[in-house]
C-alpha cells in the first residue's frame, strides 16, 4: 500500500515540476506569459485576419439553411388558436357595406375631416366614444396635416388601466406609403370595433386607431397619448382615453383580396417587438384562418409559381434549381430587408411607432392577389389574435426581443447572429491595441546578457522595445475636432443649408483644416497618425459592439463600411497616393449625400417627424470616424 | 318520517323564536332598477338589517368581557367581527370595472373605486391600538369575504378623514373616533366574494329578492360590485346594509340588438316567493323620461315621481317585472360627444410619459355646471409614486392658475412603509375644463419587493374628488344655476367621484433565464478583454530585488516574489 501511494506521489510531485517548472515559480509564470505575449503580438496579424475572415463569413453565412431554429410560444399565457371564433358572414356583410361608404368617400374626394368625421359617426353608433384629432407637423418640405379618429371601448368589468390598440392607417405600407389607400384595412377595423363591442369577455380596453396618412398620424396620436412633447407638431389633445398599452396590431389590407398575411415588425430605432406575439399571430393565420403566412410581402417562388424569382439570374442553371441555393436566396431577400429598415431604423409600417413606447406591435399584410382569402379569414385572424392579447396577465417579456426572422416560421437566437459582427469589431479592436502599441513603442535589436543574469539565460542578441511619446492628446483633438465637424454638418443637412454636392466638397475638405490642429511631430514621439489610427480604430470597435446590441442590423452596417477600411488606412510618403486615399475615404464618409438623395432625403423626414436618430447617427458619429480614417492617410507618418 | 316531523317542529320553533327576537332586529330589502342612458341597465341590491337599540363597542372596555350575542337577522359573523375589534362604522366595497360617470351618472352607492376600499372608524383606546384592531379588522374580513384585504397594510393605508366622513353618529366614548381607509385596486371581485355575501343574509339567496342575485349574470355585467356598510344611528341602533350594484347591458344580450329587458332576461330569474322575515321588501323601477313609449308589466303597486314600485309579498304568483319599448327597434346610442354630461364633474386621471424613472400625473377635471364649484380632490398614493409637489400646476385653457389649488394636507410617503395622502381643494371655474399636472418619480423597488408577475407593473388606487360648494360667486351673474340646484337638492352630504385607477411600470428586472445568460456571457467577455488588453499593451519583465542569496537552491524560495513591471 505505502508503495502506491508513494508512487502516486512522486507522480504528483514530477506532474506539478512539470507544470510549474523547475524554479522559482513566479519566475515561470511571468516567463510563460512573457512567451504567450510575444506568440499573440506575432500572432496578431493572423489573428485579426482570422476575426475578420470569420466575422464576415460569418455574416454571409446568416441566410444558410444550416442555422435557425423553430419558433415556439415562450408566454404560455397566449394560448394562441385556442379559442373559437365567432366572426362570420354576418359580419363580413358589414365589413362590406362600411367599404362601399369608404369607396364613396374615396370617389368624391373627401377630406380628410370627413373620411374621421364618417369613422367617429360609425363607431358612435356603435355606442362606442370616439373623438376626432387633427394635428399637423411642421416640416422642411411642408406642414403635414391630417385628422385621425380614435375610439376607445371600455371593456365590461375592466378598469381601463390596460388597452390593446388595434389600429389602421388611411395609406397602406404598400411601397412604403406610397398613396395605396387601406380602404379595406380601414373597413375591417370599423366593422369589428361592432362585432367585438357584443362579447363581455375582454379584459383590456380597445382602442381603435383609424390614423390618418401613413406614419405621420399614428405618431401625432401615440405621442399626444403619451404626452410625449414633440416640437414641430401641433395637435388637439385627446379627449378619450384609456390605460397602459401593452400590446397593438395593425391592419394593412389594400388588394381586393389577398393570399398570403404579411407580418411586419421593425420600429423606430431598430426596435423589434417580443418575439410571442409574432408567432402567435403566425400560429393563428395558419391554424385559425387558414392562411399561409410569409415574413414581409415576399412569396417564396417554390409555393407561388406567379412570385418573381429571387435567384439572380446570372446563376448557372444547375445551381438555380438546387434547393439549398434556393433557400439561401429566400432568406438572404428576407434579412436584407430586415437591415434595410433596422439599420435606418425605420419603420416597416405604422406598428413600427409603437415600439417607442413598450407596445409591442406588427403590422399584418394582406398581400393583394386575386384570393382566396377575403374579409372573412382576416376577421378571424384579428379576433383570434385580439383574444390571445387580451389573455396576456403581464406584458410580454422573457427577453424574446433579440431575433432574426429567416422564414415565418424559422428564426435565429441572438447567440447565432450577433458574433458576427462583435468579431469583425474585436479584429478592430486587436488592430487599435496592435497599433496603440506601436506607436509607443519601437523595436530595436540589443543584447540580452547585461540585461537578465541567470544560469539558464542563454546570451544571445534579442529584440528589445524601447519606449517613445504618443501624442494622444493630439489625436484626441483631432477626433473631437471631426466629431464637432460632424455635428456641424448634420446641422446643415438637416436645414438642408445648401445643394448636397456643395455640402460634400465643403465637408471633406473640412478635416483638412483640423489636420493642421496638432504639432508638428516632435523627435523621439510617434507620429500623430499612429495614435489617431489606434484611436479611431478602438472607437469604431466600441461603436459597432455597442451598437450590436441595440440594433443588430445598423451593427452589421457599420462593421461591413468600415471594418476593413478603417483598418487598411495607413499613412503614404507620397502626395498623390495621400490625396488619392484621402478622397477615397472622403466618398466612402460623405458619397451618400451625393449618390443617394432619395434615402438621405427618407431619413431626414424619419427625424423630422419621427425621431429616427439614424440620420443623426450617420452625421455624428459614423462620417466622423471615416474622416479620422480620411485623416490617417493625410497626416505625416 | 319521523325525521320530517321532527325537521317540521324545529322550523316551527325556529320561526317563533325569529319573531320573538326580530322585534330587536329588522331586516328591509330593497331593489333599485334605473334603465340607463346608454341602454345599459343599473341595478342595485340593498339589504338592510338594524339591530334596535344596540350600540358600538366602546375600546376602551375591550379587556373586559363582552356581553353575549343573540342574533337571529344580523349576520353573526359580522357583528363578532365587529365586537371584537370594537368598530363603530365600517365601509366595505368591492368593485369590478370602471364606473362610467359620463353615461350612467351618480351611482345610488357612492363607492364604486374600482378594486376593493375598506374604511372604518374606531374610536381609540389605550387598550389596543387603533392600528392593531385595524389589522385585526382587515385580516378578519379578508377571511369572511375571502378577498385578499389582508394586504390592506399599512403600505395602504391613509386617514383621509376631510373626504372619508362618518355616514352615521359616532357614539361619545373616552377617546375620539379615528378613521383608517385603504384601497387595494388590483382586487378582482368574483363569486368567491359573493357566496360569503349571501350567508349574511337572512334569506340567503332563496327567496326575496336576493333570490335574483345570479352569479352567472352578475359577473358578466358591465360592472359589479358589492358593499358592506356599517354605522351606528344613535336613534335607532346599530345597521348593516349589504348593497349589490350591477350595471347590465340589455343590448349586448339580445338578439336584435333591444334595450328591452325583464327580471328574467336579465338575471335568469324572477322572484318566485317573499323572504319571510323581512320587514319590507320591494322593487323600484326608475321610469324612463325619453320620448319613445315604453310599457312596464306587471302594473306596480305604486307610482311616485316616475318611481314605479312593486311590493313583494307572499303571493303566489312569481314577480318578473319587464320594461319594454315597443316600438322602438334596435337601440340608437346617443353620441357621447353631443349629450350633456350627468355629473356636476368630470374627471380624467392619466399616467403620462415613458420614462422608468418620471412620469407626469396628469387630471383633466371639466365643470360642466355654469357656476363655479369647489371640489375636494384627494390622492392616497402607494410609495410607488412619489410626487413632486413642487411642479404641481393648474391650467385653465392654456393659461396658469395656480390660485385655484389650495393644499389642505400633504403627508409624505416613506419609501417602503407608507403611502402618500394629498388632500387639495379645487376652485373649478364655470363651464370650464382645469388640467391638473404634477411631475411623479418612479421609485426603485427592492429585489424582493416585485410581485410574482413582475412584468405587470402596479395597480395604483383612484383619486377622489368631492364636489361641495356650488356657485357662490357666479350665480349672482347666472340664472341658469337652476338645472343644477336641482341635482343639488337632493343632495344630503356631497358624492364622491372615483377616477379610474392608474397601472404604473416600475424598473423591473427580467427575471428570466436568457437575460441572465446574456449578462453572465458579456462578463466573461469583459474579463476575456482585461486579459488580452494586458497582454497586447504591457511589457512584462522579470526584475530581481535584494542582494543575491547564499544558497540560490534554498534562498530562492524566500526571495520577494518578482514583480511584474507594466508600461
Amino acid at each position: 500500500m505505502p508503495t502506491i501511494l508513494q508512487k502516486l506521489a512522486g507522480v504528483a510531485t514530477a506532474l506539478r515540476q512539470r507544470l510549474r517548472g523547475g524554479d522559482d515559480p513566479n519566475a515561470t509564470r511571468i516567463r510563460r506569459r512573457q512567451v504567450l505575449t510575444n506568440k499573440l503580438w506575432k500572432g496578431l496579424p493572423f489573428i485579426r485576419l482570422v476575426l475578420f475572415l470569420v466575422g464576415y463569413l460569418w455574416m454571409l453565412a446568416l441566410p444558410s439553411s444550416q442555422f435557425g431554429q423553430r419558433i415556439y410560444i415562450d408566454e404560455n399565457a397566449l394560448q394562441p388558436a385556442q379559442v373559437h371564433t365567432y366572426w362570420n358572414w354576418n359580419d363580413v356583410h358589414r365589413a362590406d357595406r362600411i367599404l362601399e361608404d369608404l369607396e364613396q368617400l374615396r370617389d368624391r374626394n373627401a377630406t380628410n375631416d370627413e373620411i374621421a368625421r364618417y369613422s367617429v359617426g360609425v363607431f358612435e353608433k356603435l355606442g362606442i366614444p370616439a373623438r376626432t384629432q387633427r394635428y399637423s407637423f411642421d416640416t422642411l418640405g411642408g406642414a403635414i396635416n391630417g385628422t385621425n379618429a380614435y375610439a376607445v371601448m371600455a371593456a365590461p368589468r375592466a378598469s381601463g388601466a390596460e388597452a390593446i390598440i388595434i389600429s389602421a392607417s388611411w395609406l397602406s405600407r404598400t411601397g412604403e406609403g406610397d398613396e395605396t389607400l387601406n380602404l379595406r384595412g380601414v373597413a375591417i377595423v370599423l366593422s369589428l370595433a361592432g362585432y367585438l363591442k357584443k362579447y363581455s369577455l375582454w379584459a383590456k380596453d380597445l382602442v381603435f386607431v383609424i390614423s390618418d396618412g401613413y406614419l405621420d398620424g399614428m405618431q401625432a396620436f401615440i405621442t399626444t397619448y403619451h404626452g410625449l412633447p414633440q416640437a414641430n407638431l401641433h395637435t388637439e389633445p385627446l379627449e378619450l382615453s384609456s390605460g397602459v398599452v401593452w400590446t397593438a396590431i395593425n391592419v394593412d389590407y389594400p388588394g381586393h383580396s389577398f393570399s398570403h398575411l404579411g407580418i411586419f415588425f421593425e420600429g423606430l430605432n431598430g426596435r423589434l417587438p417580443n418575439q410571442d406575439l409574432m408567432n402567435s399571430v403566425g400560429v393563428i393565420s395558419r391554424h385559425t384562418g387558414g392562411v399561409p403566412v410569409v415574413v414581409y410581402d415576399d412569396l417564396d417562388p417554390r409555393e407561388t409559381p406567379s412570385a418573381p424569382t429571387v435567384v439572380p439570374s446570372w446563376m448557372p442553371e444547375g445551381l438555380k434549381n438546387n434547393g439549398d441555393v434556393q433557400e439561401y436566396a429566400m432568406r438572404a431577400k428576407v434579412i436584407s430587408r430586415h437591415v434595410n429598415y433596422q439599420a435606418r431604423g425605420a419603420a416597416s409600417g405604422v406598428h413600427g411607432l409603437l415600439h417607442q413606447f413598450r407596445i409591442d406591435a406588427l403590422t399584418v399584410y394582406a398581400v393583394p392577389a386575386t384570393g382566396p382569402h377575403g374579409f372573412y379569414a382576416l376577421g378571424k385572424i384579428l379576433e383570434s389574435s385580439l383574444r390571445t392579447m387580451n389573455n396576456l396577465l403581464e406584458r410580454l417579456h422573457a427577453s424574446f426581443f433579440f431575433f432574426l426572422l429567416v422564414r415565418p416560421e424559422i428564426f435565429m437566437k441572438i447567440g447565432m447572429y450577433l458574433p458576427s459582427a462583435i468579431l469583425v469589431g474585436t479584429s478592430m479592436l486587436f488592430s487599435g491595441l496592435g497599433e496603440w502599441v506601436n506607436a509607443g513603442w519601437l523595436l530595436t535589436s540589443v543584447s540580452l546578457e547585461d540585461e537578465e543574469k541567470s544560469e539558464k539565460a542563454r546570451p544571445r542578441s534579442v529584440e528589445k522595445w524601447v519606449s517613445r511619446d504618443r501624442p494622444v492628446l493630439d489625436a484626441v483633438t483631432v477626433m473631437i475636432a471631426t466629431h464637432a465637424i460632424g455635428y456641424v454638418f448634420w446641422e446643415a443637412v438637416s436645414r438642408r443649408l445648401a445643394h448636397p454636392a456643395i455640402l460634400f466638397l465643403i465637408f471633406a475638405a473640412a478635416p483638412l483644416l483640423v489636420a493642421r490642429l496638432p504639432q508638428p511631430t516632435r523627435p523621439g514621439s510617434a507620429p500623430v497618425s499612429a495614435v489617431l489610427k489606434a484611436l479611431n480604430l478602438c472607437f469604431t470597435s466600441a461603436v459597432i459592439s455597442i451598437t450590436a446590441v441595440l440594433n443588430f442590423s445598423l451593427a452589421a452596417a457599420l462593421a461591413v463600411f468600415m471594418g476593413i477600411p478603417l483598418t487598411l488606412a495607413s499613412p503614404s510618403p507620397r502626395l498623390p497616393s495621400r490625396i488619392g486615399k484621402y478622397a477615397l475615404y472622403s466618398i466612402l464618409a460623405l458619397g451618400w449625400l451625393v449618390f443617394c438623395p432619395e434615402d438621405t432625403g427618407k431619413a431626414l423626414w424619419n427625424w423630422e417627424v419621427l425621431r429616427v436618430w439614424f440620420a443623426p447617427f450617420v452625421c455624428v458619429v459614423y462620417v466622423p470616424l471615416v474622416l479620422q480614417s480620411a485623416l490617417v492617410c493625410w497626416l505625416p507618418s | 318520517m319521523r325525521w320530517n316531523i321532527c325537521s317540521k317542529t324545529s322550523l316551527l320553533l325556529a320561526f317563533h323564536v325569529a319573531t320573538a327576537f326580530a322585534l330587536h332586529e329588522q331586516f328591509d330589502e330593497d331593489l333599485h332598477l334605473r334603465p340607463l342612458r346608454d341602454g345599459k341597465l343599473l341595478s342595485r341590491f340593498s339589504f338592510t338589517t338594524l339591530l334596535k337599540g344596540a350600540t358600538p363597542r366602546d375600546p376602551q372596555l375591550l379587556s373586559v368581557d363582552d356581553e353575549a350575542q343573540h342574533y337571529t337577522l344580523f349576520p353573526l359573523a359580522l357583528g363578532q367581527v365587529l365586537r371584537e375589534h370594537a368598530v363603530t362604522e365600517l365601509h366595505l366595497s368591492l368593485n369590478a370595472g370602471r364606473w362610467n360617470y359620463e353615461a350612467w351618472g351618480y351611482p345610488d352607492e357612492p363607492g364604486v373605486g374600482t378594486g376593493a376600499e375598506l374604511w372604518a372608524w374606531m374610536g381609540d383606546s389605550t387598550q389596543t391600538s387603533v392600528d392593531q384592531r385595524w389589522q385585526g379588522l382587515r385580516n378578519a374580513l379578508a377571511g369572511l369575504f375571502c378577498a385578499s384585504l389582508g394586504h390592506l397594510d399599512e403600505q395602504r393605508t391613509t386617514s383621509p378623514s376631510l373626504t372619508f366622513q362618518p355616514e352615521g353618529s359616532l357614539p361619545n366614548f373616552t377617546y375620539p373616533h379615528r378613521l383608517r381607509h385603504a384601497t387595494l385596486p388590483s382586487e378582482h371581485v368574483c363569486t368567491e366574494n359573493l357566496t360569503p355575501f349571501l350567508k349574511l343574509l337572512p334569506c340567503k339567496s332563496l327567496s326575496g329578492i336576493a333570490s335574483l342575485l345570479n352569479p352567472h349574470r352578475m359577473f358578466d355585467a358591465d360592472w359589479h360590485g358589492l358593499g358592506v356598510h356599517v354605522r351606528y344611528r344613535e336613534d335607532a341602533g346599530v345597521e348593516v346594509r349589504l348593497t349589490f350594484q350591477a350595471v347590465f347591458d340589455p343590448v349586448r344580450s339580445s338578439n336584435d340588438r333591444r334595450r328591452d329587458w325583464s327580471l328574467r332576461s336579465t338575471f335568469d330569474r324572477s322572484i318566485e316567493r317573499a323572504c319571510p322575515v323581512a320587514h319590507s321588501s320591494k322593487v323600484r323601477v326608475e321610469l324612463p323620461h325619453g320620448p319613445s313609449p315604453y310599457s312596464i308589466t306587471p302594473e306596480p303597486t305604486g307610482i311616485s315621481d316616475s318611481v314605479a314600485t312593486y311590493a313583494v309579498d307572499a303571493s303566489d304568483e312569481a314577480l318578473d317585472v319587464a320594461l319594454r319599448w315597443p316600438t322602438e327597434g334596435s337601440f340608437e346610442y346617443p353620441n357621447t360627444s353631443k349629450v350633456p354630461p350627468l355629473t356636476d364633474v368630470s374627471v380624467r386621471r392619466t399616467l403620462k410619459g415613458t420614462s422608468q424613472a418620471e412620469a407626469q400625473l396628469t387630471l383633466v377635471i371639466t365643470n360642466n355646471l355654469p357656476v363655479q364649484v369647489s371640489t375636494g380632490y384627494l390622492e392616497t398614493m402607494p410609495w410607488h409614486l412619489q410626487f413632486y409637489l413642487h411642479t404641481l400646476k393648474a391650467s385653465v385653457n392654456g393659461a396658469a392658475r395656480d390660485d385655484l389649488v389650495s393644499i389642505l394636507s400633504y403627508m409624505p410617503p416613506v419609501p417602503h412603509s407608507r403611502p402618500a395622502l394629498l388632500q387639495a381643494v379645487l376652485t373649478l371655474p364655470p363651464s370650464s375644463t382645469l388640467h391638473l399636472t404634477m411631475d411623479v418619480l418612479k421609485p426603485f423597488l427592492r429585489y424582493t419587493e416585485h410581485q410574482p408577475d413582475a412584468q405587470r407593473g402596479w395597480d395604483l388606487p383612484p383619486a377622489v374628488l368631492v364636489p361641495f360648494a356650488f356657485g357662490e360667486t357666479a350665480s349672482q351673474n347666472h340664472t341658469v344655476s337652476q338645472p343644477a340646484g336641482t341635482i343639488q337638492g337632493s343632495l344630503v352630504r356631497p358624492r364622491r367621484i372615483y377616477t379610474s385607477i392608474l397601472l404604473v411600470d416600475l424598473a423591473t428586472p427580467d427575471f428570466s433565464m436568457p437575460y441572465n445568460v446574456i449578462i453572465l456571457s458579456c462578463t466573461l467577455i469583459a474579463l476575456l478583454f482585461g486579459s488580452v488588453f494586458n497582454c497586447l499593451t504591457r511589457k512584462i519583465a522579470i526584475a530581481r530585488v535584494g542582494p543575491t542569496p547564499t544558497s540560490a537552491a534554498r534562498q530562492e524560495d524566500h526571495t520577494p516574489a518578482p514583480e511584474p513591471q507594466a508600461q
